[in-house]
């Protein structure tokens, strides 16, 4: 609301989306508007900070050059009609929510700098010939961030409340109206600088009267339109009294001045955040000290803000917009239980939103963990998957896990460890490898190593920051001998699984099944001996990817869809062999050869056979 | 493999207690007129392993040959729904309560789907296929009332398998809709046999001793899935034998519910109010359910507090669990129960000081 625009053309283009409340009864008499009437024209005409003015006149010159080009005669009696020049393009923000349109703008916007270079792309769009500018109240408004950074921002500020008042005598003296002096700076203080709610308002006296008095001001102000004022600014006022000057400026006697319900819940409204003023409330009430021995203020501070919550929820879920505007009224009682003159400003309150965003970061890490749960190793049988229904796996699966994978084990080389000990580091390493944790080693940030937990499942039982006290903390030294057996055991799994490929291989042509439905694949991933027994996860996925991927596609292992090797089952005989295609194919399939492609010498490069890495 | 999912009865006869419902399940799956079907009662009771069992006893071990994968589902205003589906040829299990409030579209559209289809499988001991909804209780007013529908409607090709904690959540015309099992908590002597059988499984040498199982029984509270995964971090601890006094930690989250309530006995102040309310936030950002935090603070808050006390603690926390549900700022609600309480104690001790003036 600083930055109300000084132009008056620009924010009188907009008018259309912000009609002013006082209707002008002027318009019948005149048939125009004074706003319009008094429009500036020229360049000299402006209000405000000149030396701003001429920034952007400047700025706009420079696009003459892309705006005109061949049409130079144009701009010429342009220039000729009197030397002014405002912008022709203008883009009014129509709503907070059309994100789609702040995007198309900020693509449009990208496109310049491509279209010069390949101009002759078939079908491209046309590069931004025209300035856009864009007019908006908050900078910060979540929806201008992606356009803030493409954008060049000029910051007009509210002029200077003499210019204002100089101005509108003008104008008085033009329309024949007796002001006094006075009568036009109350008028300004009170509309806060909006010029075009002081010319309405006097446009409005003017139908009415030939001279202008403060008492007139007065009466005729009563419904102006709050200026729109920041978030915080409500949240403060909510928890501050009135200032002095204000007070002066809107002339109000001490009756009135203790009113406040009527004033606080139009600015409530005004602000079109409510749901954060109620959070900034939430956050805030506490933090005041006062005095209440029975708590019966934060009692009824607290009602209020649960009935505040009942009742948006309710007109959320219901779409029963007809309650909002009784909404402003559920936080309007925090300014008589806890406003305090000379109290500390409201800062804007982020407790909430910083759980909100930690909230989120262990929810995907619990969506993580779920996964690897659900389908971990190429686990497809649906084990532990009742372990992972939400509550279950929030409240007692998680901390347990941790639990169960940080068995007390001493730090000592693999080779030389107790035979009890390898037991419990043997299954705590299936325990690992089957739901896919793992430990990944990184730098801290002091350049030491160190190994986390990956997903990281240990913030589940860290809590203010710190780990439960009855898990041991395991150190560097366990944790490298457990990543070092998850590993091994990985790989043993691999190699399990070529051998079983390998195995498989020359049967399998033979019994292919005719066709493939997708049902019988799936029951076709898991060997036969398995079938039904539990504790067996499917390796089948740990294959070498690479290896396979050079390999001719005849001479890999058949897999199924999804990369699966496809093992026979014992009872699928006698569907037929697949005539010529198949049996060619078991003759190629022993000439296997590999080679490397990167690598600088030829000694490297040269081809291998494939028999020789296994 | 953790034992809580290995030593798992994949059978109606494996299963070590409720015979009785066991052998009804038996009768009902060989009679050819399978109704649908509710299961419920309290968490790790043991109702999913009864689901199962009654599947794989319909349609044999075919039901658990599995494929698991994640169908997106699109709400009306093109918001994008992950749902994670479990399926065999014979059924289809999955939780709409993932998804929050628009259970509807996905029950609509895996109900629909299901019961356009018609078993292809010619081999198939039934007709129907089975859909299974976990989480029943917190399905949404709307996803009750399309469920109830579609119960009717369907009832050729499909039979439903609903699963909660209590039936109390659903509406009326679904219950009636469902022949009912409650699949009640097992005592302290079932469980006490089924962790037996565990160590014999797990080939944990002596057993369990009783003093261990006792402990971990009493600590479960009738949740056999947690007593199992305590057992095994238990046995995880201390290998290779259980003897010797066992101390059961408490999932963190509990520890510090119970941190806050103890908070909120020692000191009532605007400061305090501030600090618990911090602790909230630690809370729920460890996604554990607002429900459970006050629940559970409100249990040790009544165990600490003036039995005079007690029945308004819980009577507010009841009214403010509630609210909770209907409103959509959990922590405001959480504030507003603690400062209830604050303001109780306060009274409270108030007006005992006052009787000490007046002796």
């Amino acid at each position: 609301m600083d930055e109300l625009s000084v132009i008056e053309a620009r924010r009188l283009a907009s008018e259309d989306t912000q009609q002013p409340d006082t209707q002008t009864p002027g318009a019948n008499l005149d048939s125009e508007l004074w706003i319009d009437r008094y429009r500036p024209k020229r360049f000299v005409d402006l209000l405000g900070d000149e030396r701003l003015h001429r920034e952007v006149t400047t700025w706009v010159k420079e696009w003459d050059h892309c705006v005109f080009g061949k049409r130079k005669a144009k701009r010429k009696t342009r220039e000729d009609e009197g030397g002014n020049y405002l912008p022709e393009d203008e883009y009014h923000r129509p709503n907070e929510k059309s994100s789609n349109f702040i995007q198309k703008l900020v693509q449009l916007t990208y496109d310049r700098p491509f279209k010069d270079r390949r101009k002759k792309q078939k079908g491209g769009k046309r590069p931004l010939l025209r300035p856009i500018i864009c007019i908006c109240n908050d900078l910060y408004a979540a929806s201008l961030a992606k356009l803030r950074p493409v954008a060049r921002i000029v910051r007009f500020t509210r002029p200077a409340d003499i210019h204002i008042v100089k101005r509108l005598r003008d104008v008085c003296e033009y329309e024949d109206l007796k002001a006094e002096p006075r009568a036009l700076s109350t008028l300004v203080a009170i509309a806060l600088g909006d010029l075009r709610g002081c010319l309405n308002t006097l446009q409005f006296i003017k139908s009415r009267n030939q001279q202008v008095t403060e008492q007139m001001i007065r009466m005729a102000t009563a419904g102006m339109k709050e200026n729109e004022s920041s978030f915080l600014n409500v949240l403060n006022n909510l928890f501050l009294p009135m200032s002095k000057k204000r007070i002066k400026e809107l002339g109000l006697g001490e009756e009135e001045e203790t009113k406040y319900v009527d004033r606080l819940s139009r600015e409530l409204d005004g602000s079109g955040a409510l749901d954060r003023i109620a959070t900034g409330c939430f956050e805030h009430y506490a933090k005041r000290h006062q005095h209440d021995a029975t708590f019966s203020k934060y009692l009824k501070a607290n009602e209020w803000l649960v009935s505040y919550d009942l009742l948006s929820n309710r007109m959320r879920s219901e779409q029963e917009y007809a309650l909002m505007p009784y909404l402003s009224y559920m936080l309007v009682p925090f300014y008589p239980l806890f406003q305090e003159r000379g109290g500390e400003r409201v800062e804007r309150p982020k407790a909430d939103w910083e759980t909100y965003v930690k909230t989120k970061a262990n929810e995907e890490i619990y969506k993580s963990l779920a996964h690897a749960v659900r389908t971990g190793n190429g686990r497809r049988t649906g084990h532990y998957r009742d372990l992972v229904s939400e509550q279950i796996l929030h409240l007692e699966f998680a901390p347990y896990l941790n639990r169960i994978i940080s068995p007390p084990l001493r730090p000592v080389n693999s080779q030389v460890i107790r035979p009890e000990e390898k037991a419990i580091l043997s299954r705590l390493v299936n325990i690992m490898v089957s739901l896919e944790l793992r430990f990944v080693q990184e730098k801290a940030e002091d350049g030491q190593l160190m190994y986390r937990l990956d997903p990281p499942i240990d913030v589940f039982v860290t809590y203010d920051g710190k780990r439960a006290a009855d898990i041991a903390v395991s150190r560097y030294a366990v944790r490298h001998l457990v990543a070092a057996e998850i590993d091994a055991q990985l790989i043993t799994r691999q190699a399990e699984a070529v051998e079983r490929s390998k195995a498989s291989r020359p049967s399998f042509f033979g019994q292919r099944p005719a066709e493939d439905d997708a049902d019988v694949v799936e029951g076709d991933g898991i060997d036969p001996e398995g079938e039904g027994t539990l504790g067996r996860a499917g390796p089948d996925e740990q294959r070498p990817r690479k290896k396979a991927k050079k390999v001719d596609i005849a001479d890999k292992p058949a897999v199924d869809f999804f990369g699966r090797l496809i093992v026979p089952k014992a009872a699928t005989t006698g569907t037929k062999p697949n005539s010529a295609a198949a049996r060619k194919q078991p003759e190629k399939a022993y000439k296997v050869s590999y080679k490397y492609n990167e690598g600088n010498s030829a000694a490297v490069r040269k081809p291998v056979k494939v028999s020789s890495f296994l | 493999m953790l034992w809580v999912d290995l030593y798992r009865p994949r059978a109606l006869d494996d299963l070590d207690y409720h015979a009785g419902l066991s052998d009804r399940l038996k009768s009902l799956a060989a009679s050819g007129d399978f109704p649908h079907m509710l299961f419920y009662g309290p968490s790790g009771a043991g109702k999913k392993t009864r689901i199962a069992a009654t599947l794989r006893q319909l349609f044999g071990p075919g039901v658990e040959k599995l494929k698991i994968d994640q169908r997106v589902f699109l709400t009306p205003s093109r918001r994008k729904l992950d749902v994670n589906i479990v399926q065999s040829n014979y059924h289809i299990e999955l939780t709409p309560s993932e998804v929050g409030n628009y259970d509807r579209i996905v029950i609509q559209e895996v109900l629909k789907e299901i019961a356009q289809t018609q078993q292809v499988d010619l081999s198939a001991r039934h007709r129907f296929k089975v859909v299974v909804i976990n989480e029943a209780d917190s399905l949404s007013r709307d996803a009750q009332a399309a469920l109830r529908r579609t119960m009717e409607k369907y009832m050729s090709n499909m039979r439903i398998i609903l699963c909660a904690n209590s039936t109390s959540r659903l509406i009326a015309p679904i219950k009636s809709r469902c022949l009912l099992m409650r699949v009640a908590a097992p005592n302290h002597d079932e469980m006490h046999k089924v962790l037996l059988r565990v160590a014999d499984k797990a080939g944990i040498r002596g057993g369990i001793p009783d003093e261990a199982a006792d402990e971990i029984i009493k600590d479960a509270n009738g949740n056999l899935r947690k007593a199992i995964l305590v057992f095994e971090r238990s046995k995880c601890r201390r290998a290779p034998d259980l003897t010797g006094p066992l101390t059961i930690a408490k999932p963190d989250w509990e520890t510090y519910c119970h941190k806050v309530a103890d908070m909120i006995v020692q000191e009532q102040s605007p400061q305090r109010v501030m600090d618990v309310r911090a602790k909230f936030y630690e809370l729920l950002s460890h996604c554990i359910p607002p429900t459970v935090i006050l629940k559970t603070v409100a249990d040790r808050v009544v165990e600490r507090v003036d039995e005079a006390l007690k029945a308004d603690i819980m009577h507010w926390a009841a009214i403010y669990e509630n609210r909770m549900r209907l409103g959509n700022k959990k922590i405001y609600h959480l504030e507003a129960w603690v400062v209830k309480v604050m303001s109780l104690y306060k009274h409270f001790l108030f007006d005992i000081d006052m009787t000490g003036f007046d002796d």
